[in-house]
């Protein structure tokens, strides 16, 4: 296993475990007035974190030590599996070979983040409909008349469900999206 | 036993009331199609159910989530064995002999094969289920806080062992999210813990949140990378499903007897739900069967081992959450979550204030069986077609869904931005191979093992030896250690039986 192969295995280790010692000395410093002979409330986290730090140096040595030779531990589970598995190699299920989008999962991801910021400026209904337009477009969906149909009914059911018989009181909008909830929410008969 | 009798009795009382069982039948409707559809799991459709109880009673709410916990362990058998495509990873066994036999042009046997499976495993489940609550929550009455640690202990343990493909992995998982079970005001002094003055923080980290992202949009977002599929069905019209004959069944009777014993004992060990329970059995078969030579070749012997085993897992894991307040399973945390949404607590007192309701739970697991092998008897054909439903449809709702519902349990934005972070960590999860159960039963169970460890301190002087010198916690904690250590010393088996076969 080539250096940089090591260290890209090690890196998500390396970070979890800076991450534990950050909230480690988190921990260390929380305010709280101790009693005599009772653990305070840093010993849990402190404990938990400490374990975490073992375990990700564990594989960070290990990874730097034996590299592609260091074996893992599997889950029974896993095992299981696997060991199932491997007897009916002829029968497993259709699939083709995972691909892989990055970019699609980036748009995605940067989508959801734009939907939960406009949800209180466009009120839910506006901002779903287009959320869930985008959606099915960046998911590589084109039938236009079957997007703008589901996205805009799917909207309205779950505004009537979620307002009317769940009483849940979804984000209304400000002005001017403000006057379309409210127009949508008189037509429904929502108070 | 009279007693249990008539409190089941009631419990079918409200069962069958008309608003009750029509909930049961619509909950059996979407276990179904959500086994069946493409991009949903048990676990997610039943977290994405949640927010519709909110407004319910918590009967007709409980009885929904349990009635989509038990049809979600069945239908996607279907889709494995006439299309070669599981529903769930639970179905993955059925390819192999369920496949093979629909490939033999023996399909509708072999559905019929798998509906006398979930039929009789629920079954048998569902009567162990009745009959061992209220004996095990009388034993939990007299348990102290290191017995219930010890057995938090064990839970937290089992999960590590079972899952993923790396042990380390899996315990920097669970780790993740005991810590995240402590974020909030700390209950016996009053400290904020990783608050950060984010003041929605100091309330907590509800596990419905980490759930919904995690399990939900993670799961979304690991798809959307690898690009959303549609399956292509051929054949759906000649879809029918044949009961096999009496005298076949009793030829078969010890598999039966074996799966539903298996997803029963898997069931009650926590993090070890219906998945465990069928790949397990199958293997129990391969061992024991009368016919295991011809296992994978097509015989009904491979389609009732893993169907039997996974729907009894249901009964199994149902009796440590209404026992004990543990959920062994990610459906039956969610069901978790719907009684302390209606102030309920599950634990042994349950069955002193609140057993009509528990009781109800029990009779919808029984009518729950019925309904959804009369529906698969009748509506397999029809129900199928749903996998043809694009894909990426599916997955928006998903997303709006887990949104609604982080919105909905508090009316709060912060809650939306939370499952979004647990989204992305969970895509980050799944892509750098951490398993997701340790995470999530870490945050359930996290506070509860926090104050029975804290608790038991107090009470015993800061002596953690207590755990390992009482009559039941030391049995127990002894138990959950070896669990942990299995793994590893299986390994070291294997190691040197390797290195003995190549000498």
């Amino acid at each position: 296993m080539s250096r940089d192969a090591r260290f890209t295995r090690a890196l998500p280790y390396a970070i979890v475990g800076a991450a534990a010692g950050y909230l480690y000395f988190v921990a260390s410093n929380f305010q709280f007035h101790a009693r005599a002979g009772t653990l305070g409330p840093d010993f849990w986290p402190e404990a938990i974190l400490t374990l975490t730090i073992a375990a990700c140096g564990y594989e960070v040595v290990k990874i730097a030590a034996f590299g592609a030779r260091a074996g893992e531990v599997g889950g029974v589970l896993e095992e299981i599996v696997e060991e199932s598995a491997g007897k009916h190699a002829d029968t497993r299920p259709i699939s083709a070979p995972v691909e892989s989008h990055p970019w699609l999962l980036l748009v995605g991801m940067g989508a959801t983040i734009l939907y939960v910021l406009a949800v209180p400026r466009l009120g839910f209904f506006l901002a779903t409909t287009t959320y869930l337009a985008a959606f099915m477009v960046i998911g590589g969906y084109r039938r236009w008349g079957v997007i703008a149909a589901v996205s805009l009914i799917g909207t309205l059911l779950l505004l009537f469900i979620f307002m009317k018989l769940v009483y849940v009181s979804l984000p209304i909008g400000q002005e001017p999206f403000l006057q379309v909830t409210l127009f949508l929410m008189q037509v429904m008969g929502i108070r | 036993m009279e007693g249990i009798l008539s409190n089941l009795a009631v419990g079918f009382v409200h069962v069958f009331q008309p608003v009750n069982f029509l909930v049961l039948a619509i909950g059996i409707i979407l276990g179904l199609l959500v086994a069946v559809l493409p991009g949903l799991t048990l676990v997610m459709g039943v977290v994405l159910a949640l927010p519709f109880t909110y407004s319910m009673e918590v009967i007709p709410a409980i009885i929904l989530l349990t009635a989509m916990y038990i049809s979600g362990t069945y239908a996607g058998a279907w889709t494995s064995i006439l299309f070669h495509v599981p529903g769930e990873p639970i179905d993955v066994p059925l390819l192999w002999d369920g496949y093979q036999m629909a490939r033999k042009g023996r399909a509708a046997q072999a559905l019929g094969w798998t509906l006398l499976s979930a039929f009789a495993g629920g079954m048998v489940a569902a009567v162990v289920m009745v009959l061992l609550a209220q004996p095990v929550a009388r034993i939990a009455l007299t348990f102290s806080t290191p017995e219930y640690f010890a057995i938090l202990f064990f839970g937290l343990s089992s999960v590590v062992s079972l899952g993923g493909s790396s042990l380390t992995n899996a315990l920097i998982s669970l780790f993740a999210g005991l810590l995240i079970a402590t974020v909030g005001v700390d209950d016996t002094y009053g400290t904020h813990r990783f608050t950060f003055n984010v003041p929605i923080l100091s309330d907590g980290i509800d596990y419905l949140v980490v759930m919904v992202g995690a399990y939900g949009l993670g799961e979304v977002f690991l798809r959307l990378e690898q690009g959303f599929k549609s399956v292509p069905l051929d054949a759906v019209g000649k879809i029918r499903t044949r009961l096999p004959r009496l005298r076949e069944v009793l030829a078969t009777k010890m598999t039966f007897l074996r799966g539903s014993a298996t997803g029963i004992i898997v069931g009650l060990v926590p993090g070890a739900g219906a998945t465990v329970s069928s790949f397990l059995s199958y293997g129990i078969e391969g061992q024991y069967g009368r016919r295991r030579q011809k296992l994978g070749t097509g015989i009904p012997e491979g389609i009732i081992a893993p169907q039997t085993a996974a729907t009894a897992s249901v009964g199994g894991a149902i009796i440590p959450l209404v026992t004990m307040g543990i959920p062994g399973s990610g459906a039956t945390a969610i069901i978790l979550g719907a009684f302390l949404l209606h102030g309920l607590q599950p634990g042994p007192q349950v069955f002193q204030t609140s057993s009509h309701i528990i009781y109800a739970m029990f009779a919808s697991v029984f009518v729950g069986i019925v309904v959804m092998c009369a529906i698969g008897y009748f509506a397999t054909k029809y129900m199928v077609k749903v996998l043809a439903f694009p894909e990426v449809i599916v997955s928006a709702y998903v997303v709006m869904m887990c949104i609604l519902g982080a919105f909905a349990a508090r009316n709060n934005i912060t809650d939306v931005w939370l499952v979004a972070i647990f989204g992305v960590l969970g895509y980050l999860f799944e892509r750098f191979k951490f398993p997701i159960t340790p995470l999530v039963l870490g945050v359930i169970l996290g506070p509860l093992a926090e104050s029975s460890f804290m608790t038991s301190m107090i009470s015993y002087s800061n002596d953690w030896t207590v755990f390992f010198t009482r009559p039941i916690s030391g049995p127990i904690m002894l138990i959950a250690i070896l669990t942990l250590l299995y793994p590893v010393f299986r390994r070291m088996r294997q190691r040197m039986k390797q290195r003995i076969a190549s000498q």
